[in-house]
């Protein structure tokens, strides 16, 4: 305990320093502004914002890329209140009684009960991120490469079931995603692998270059499509940003609940926040006394969400930092950063870079600090953001991004996989495939393919070694058991009930 | 839509009427995604005794690919599924266009090797960045050419702050620097 004490005592006095303030500010910032527009998601702002970071010192880069995260999540409750349009898929939810709260006058309660909320979820986050790092890593260390190769499965799997949509369609995704990730110089043996005698791909594709192009690109291409109506603003000036003391207590519950929820749900792969606000507001309507008035401005369908995507948010970074194995697509961006900066994610890091491991954790609750403090009085900035067209934001997105992609190694054929990259993600749209399953397994696929190939060295090219040692054999199982169940007919059909609440 | 799926006449012999084209489809490209892949991979050298040659992971990865492709192929020929959409063609030409002049203008290139003897000149950060944005935003039906162009020289402006004197990053700013 003393231990936990000392190490969040080192993580603040590094996140105290004015550059990772100034860092995890401008991050906050940058997260919120990019939550408030739609049409720009979060992996699609990682992405972009990515190369900006490579000139930075490696802790104030991820504090920064951190601070996007969840200031994303603040952000996007704000347009839902007001707009009624979520900025973020994971306040798709928020949009039913926080824009209801709104139309009855009450935007002002339901945006601070949505900081309170994510607030005190971040709270509790950062202490269970931090609680949770020192016995996880040393799990982490029994971990051989028969684990970690089932534990990625696992992972994979995980990513299979939450998506939305076919569990045929996603597995479809990993395994491409996992194609494309071997293409570029073998790893042991430096033989170049479905290179097509081209020297550009002899380096592999850059983990940049196809988040941009499936996210930044594609999305952009599809907005484009549907006509920009115009939006309904809620014009009125808002009044009484403090909720009463009765919406607290009303909202106190669904908080706590929101908050357990969000955490388990961030912490297991494939899950993440998205994932987290849906299953809190059903929930939450679940357990109410009176379910019915869902979706007409109760202040628990804004609280319970809000709580659960900010709590989803963070508590991803535990398989992260500890294992080393990025649970949603966000995190994988998170990876391709923490990589170009030397630092191999896994249980390491902990040991040997104390101060970038509690100083990441340390900037979350700060971040979170300011988000309450900046976000309720910029209400009025973020809402007038909304008014500028998407016909001027998307070329801006396009040669920001451009600019981003050519700068990471000065290289213009990176920038053209991009736009290739951007047109295959158009067609999986089109097909109704989802991109992000694709993108994780992309990350994963180098060192999945590392520890499976380690794995059958060490045991002698026998294949039983995954379910002979018991941490491997129990992961596999899960995975099977969760694969099976994602593809029962009954528990599908609640499953997309459950996405299209 | 789905209707019509469904009281779908067979007409004469084995003619076939995909119920979901968005996933048969789909899944015949991804077949052929994987065969392409497995064509690509097949001068590495596989398995040598216990350990996995280069090739053994893609040619696995490959092949499950291909039967995945296979069963979203099928579900789209025997499930019944939406259309597919209509494509775009001038958002995303517009679009493309735009990424693909930004990667040749920014350093120059010679477009030799797809048969044109023209070499592009290298135009700098400046220019390309403005181009860029000008060929992009002739994607959306909604364009107005003043209003553009302003929003062209902020964002050129907005670009080279930020990167070149914040950042610092090495950029060539005009074709004659």
């Amino acid at each position: 305990m003393t231990d936990l004490f000392a190490n969040l005592w080192l993580g603040f006095s590094v996140a105290a320093h004015p550059y990772n303030i100034g860092f995890c500010l401008l991050g906050a910032l940058v997260g919120t502004l990019v939550g408030v527009l739609p049409g720009i998601g979060t992996v699609a702002t990682v992405a972009m914002l990515l190369p900006i970071t490579f000139g930075l010192p490696p802790v104030g880069a991820l504090i920064m890329l951190a601070g996007i995260y969840y200031g994303a999540q603040y952000g996007g409750s704000t347009t839902s209140v007001l707009v009624n349009i979520p900025g973020e898929a994971t306040s798709v939810v928020t949009c039913l009684d926080g824009h209801q709260m709104a139309r009855q006058g009450r935007a002002g309660a339901a945006l601070s009960i949505a900081a309170i909320a994510s607030f005190f979820a971040g709270c509790v986050a950062t202490v269970l991120v931090a609680a949770l790092g020192a016995p996880l890593t040393s799990v982490a260390l029994l971990f051989g490469p028969a684990e970690y190769f089932a534990l990625m499965v696992l992972g994979l799997i995980f990513a299979v079931v939450l998506a939305k949509g076919s569990v045929l369609k996603a597995m479809a995704m990993i395994l491409t995603g996992l194609l494309l990730s071997m293409i570029g110089s073998d790893l042991e043996t430096g033989a170049g692998r479905m290179t097509f005698d081209l020297p550009e791909l002899s380096d592999g594709i850059g983990f940049a270059n196809v988040a941009m192009g499936v996210f930044g690109f594609a999305e952009i291409i599809r907005n484009l499509e549907i006509s920009q109506e115009s939006r309904d603003i809620v014009q009125s000036k808002i009044k009484g940003l403090m909720p009463t003391r009765q919406d607290l207590v009303d909202a106190s519950g669904a908080i706590a609940r929101g908050t357990i929820l969000g955490s388990l749900l961030g912490i297991l792969p494939g899950g993440g926040a998205v994932v987290a606000s849906f299953a809190a507001y059903t929930f939450e309507k679940r357990v109410s006394k009176h379910p019915e008035r869902f979706g007409t401005g109760v202040i628990e369908g804004v609280a319970a969400p809000e709580a659960a995507n900010n709590a989803a948010a963070q508590t991803s970074f535990i398989p992260l930092l500890t294992l080393g194995i990025p649970p949603n697509a966000v995190m994988a961006l998170m990876v391709g950063a923490m990589t170009i900066h030397g630092i191999i994610p896994g249980p390491q890091v902990m040991t040997k870079q104390p101060e970038l491991f509690w100083g990441m954790i340390a900037s979350m609750w700060l971040g979170n600090l300011m988000l309450v403090i900046i976000n309720l009085p910029l209400v009025g900035v973020w809402v007038s953001l909304l008014r500028v067209p998407y016909r001027l934001l998307y070329p801006s997105i396009i040669v920001f991004c451009c600019i981003g992609i050519y700068s990471i190694n000065n290289s213009p054929t990176d920038v053209v996989i991009a736009a290739m990259f951007g047109l295959f993600g158009y067609w999986l749209i089109k097909h109704d495939f989802e991109p992000a399953p694709l993108v994780l397994a992309f990350v994963l696929g180098p060192l999945m393919e590392e520890n499976l190939r380690r794995a059958m060295l060490i045991a002698r090219g026998d294949a039983t070694v995954f379910v002979t040692r018991p941490i491997s054999a129990g992961l596999i199982l899960v995975a099977l058991v969760l694969l099976v169940i994602a593809a029962l007919p009954m528990i599908r059909k609640r499953r997309d009930e459950v996405f299209v609440e | 839509m789905p209707d019509d799926a469904k009281s779908s006449p067979r007409g004469g012999g084995f003619q076939f009427k995909v119920r979901g084209p968005r996933d048969f489809y789909g899944g015949l490209v991804l077949i052929a995604l994987a065969i392409v892949a497995i064509w690509a991979s097949g001068d590495l050298p596989g398995q040598a005794g216990f350990a996995f040659g280069p090739g053994t992971a893609p040619r696995m990865f490959a092949t499950l690919l291909a039967i995945f492709g296979a069963l979203v192929a099928l579900t789209g020929l025997f499930m019944d599924g939406p259309p597919i959409e209509k494509y775009a063609l001038k958002g995303p030409a517009y679009v493309v266009g735009a990424i693909v002049l930004f990667a040749l203008l920014i350093r120059g290139a010679s477009l030799d090797y797809i048969g044109v003897p023209v070499q592009l000149p290298a135009l700098g950060l400046v220019p390309s960045t403005f181009i860029a944005f000008m060929v992009s935003i002739m994607g959306s039906s909604e364009m107005r050419w003043i209003e553009s162009l302003l929003a062209a020289v902020a964002m050129t402006i907005f670009c080279v702050v930020l990167f070149v004197y914040l950042l610092q990053l090495p950029f060539q700013l005009w074709p004659w620097v």
